[in-house]
């Protein structure tokens, strides 16, 4: 095999992959959305939603802790997974955004500054060091855009730990139901996951305001330019 | 050339005029100029050489017309990229240092390591000049997915029936090298056939009617 041969498949196979799954109408209303998406009342609503998720899971929580004290722990299990199933559907929608939102960090010219990923609102050991590692990584990038998608990337790696951990922590409070360790690191894994949120929200403001930085006219053009080619 | 070949020549032939009408009928020009001029192009050399072989089946003109097919791929490739990522400021800027480091280190690479292009070691430039047509192609397709840019059906097609002829053609001229010229006639057909098959795709594509 020539190094010719094996760079023209490996370019070929790279761009028939790629272009093969280049899906036209799904980027046209990607692109849509960028252009035209009403910034304020999405951020309420996913600030609503946020909201809900941790008012749900927590009140699970707190029911499942009451009826362990209460010595009726096959009903304490049952809630408590009731609670892991709450995070793990929010941590679901928490990762397609996540995904979302790399996608569309590439559509703008410029993001808005975030402030450096950092351990200190976070529980976990494990999140803890991977915010220290994302703080220390944040220094040696200089685009606001590179250092918006380190953000996202974090946030993708949080929510995994977290729902590891709880995942890990019901099977260890349904093992030993009477030991108070597994409820309480279930606990941290809660309030670890809505610290994330906090943070998740604070990168989709970051993102719907650059995006809503294209004046309303440049946003028209440029959706004319790219939804012309359509025609 | 046998009879085999020269029928599959003007099959392509009518396949290209077929490519050519779906273009100009269904608007396609706008969405790249380079292709109509490419497919003219390999239409001027393909008549030119089964219609009067006795003075343009040779090398010299062989040489010739693949030089300007080379020309015309690389001003193709360089048209889509721009016409795909040109509207996209920090895309195109990006775009722009990765196709020029691309035909920088390319024809770098060209001028210092192959010998002088002849008919006779068309192996030795050809794969070459193919390789880096194909890279153009599969550069313009990272950024249009990494910025997901929308692009045209019929550019999308063109892309992706250029890029796999170009590597059947890398895979010829190196059964050519391997080989040698007892294989020309076999090696000729496999690339016409392929050729046959990209003028079909792209007489599809060209005559498709976009959806709504």
């Amino acid at each position: 095999m020539t190094p010719e041969l094996i760079l023209a498949s490996v370019g070929c196979a790279a761009l028939c992959y790629t272009l093969g799954r280049h899906n036209r109408a799904l980027t046209l209303l990607r692109w849509h959305f960028v252009l035209n998406a009403p910034e304020r009342q999405a951020i309420e609503s996913l600030r609503q939603r946020m909201e809900l998720d941790s008012a749900l899971a927590r009140q699970a929580l707190d029911a499942a802790e009451r009826a362990r004290e209460a010595n009726r722990v096959p009903d304490a299990l049952t809630v408590l997974r009731v609670a892991l199933s709450i995070l793990e559907d929010a941590g679901a929608d928490r990762l397609t955004r996540l995904r979302a939102m790399g996608v569309y960090s590439r559509m703008v010219r410029a993001i808005q500054p975030l402030p450096p990923p950092g351990a200190g609102s976070f529980r976990g050991p494990g999140l803890r060091a991977a915010a220290s590692l994302a703080g220390f990584a944040h220094r040696f990038l200089v685009g606001t855009q590179e250092r918006f998608r380190l953000w996202l990337l974090f946030l993708g790696l949080g929510v995994r730990i977290v729902l590891r951990g709880g995942r890990r922590f019901a099977v260890e409070a349904s093992r030993q139901p009477r030991l108070g360790r597994p409820w309480d690191l279930f606990a941290r894994g809660l309030s670890d996951f809505e610290a994330l949120d906090a943070s998740h929200l604070s990168a989709f403001e970051a993102l719907a305001a650059s995006l809503a930085a294209v004046d309303r006219g440049g946003r028209l053009r440029l959706w004319d330019r790219i939804a012309g080619d359509a025609r | 050339m046998n009879d085999a070949q020269l029928l599959l020549a003007h099959a392509v032939k009518l396949g290209l005029l077929a490519v050519l009408a779906g273009v100009l009928l269904r608007g396609r020009l706008r969405l790249c100029w380079v292709f109509p001029l490419y497919a003219l192009a390999i239409l001027a050399g393909n008549s030119l050489v089964t219609l009067w072989p006795a003075r343009f089946y040779n090398a010299s003109f062989w040489v010739l017309k693949q030089g300007v097919y080379d020309a015309l791929k690389m001003a193709l490739a360089l048209e889509l990229a721009w016409r795909a990522l040109g509207k996209f400021p920090g895309a195109w800027r990006t775009a722009r240092v990765v196709l020029l480091a691309l035909l920088g280190f390319s024809t770098a690479a060209l001028f210092l390591l192959t010998p002088r292009s002849s008919y006779r070691t068309l192996w030795e430039w050809q794969p070459s000049v193919a390789t880096v047509a194909v890279w153009l192609l599969t550069a313009t397709a990272l950024l249009v997915v990494w910025y997901q840019v929308p692009i045209h059906d019929f550019q999308r097609a063109i892309m992706l029936g250029l890029a796999p002829y170009l590597l059947v053609f890398v895979t010829v001229l190196d059964l050519l090298r391997r080989h040698g010229w007892k294989l020309r006639a076999e090696v000729g057909l496999a690339d016409s056939l392929a050729y046959m098959g990209v003028v079909l795709f792209w007489t599809w594509a060209a005559w498709r009617r976009s959806p709504a």
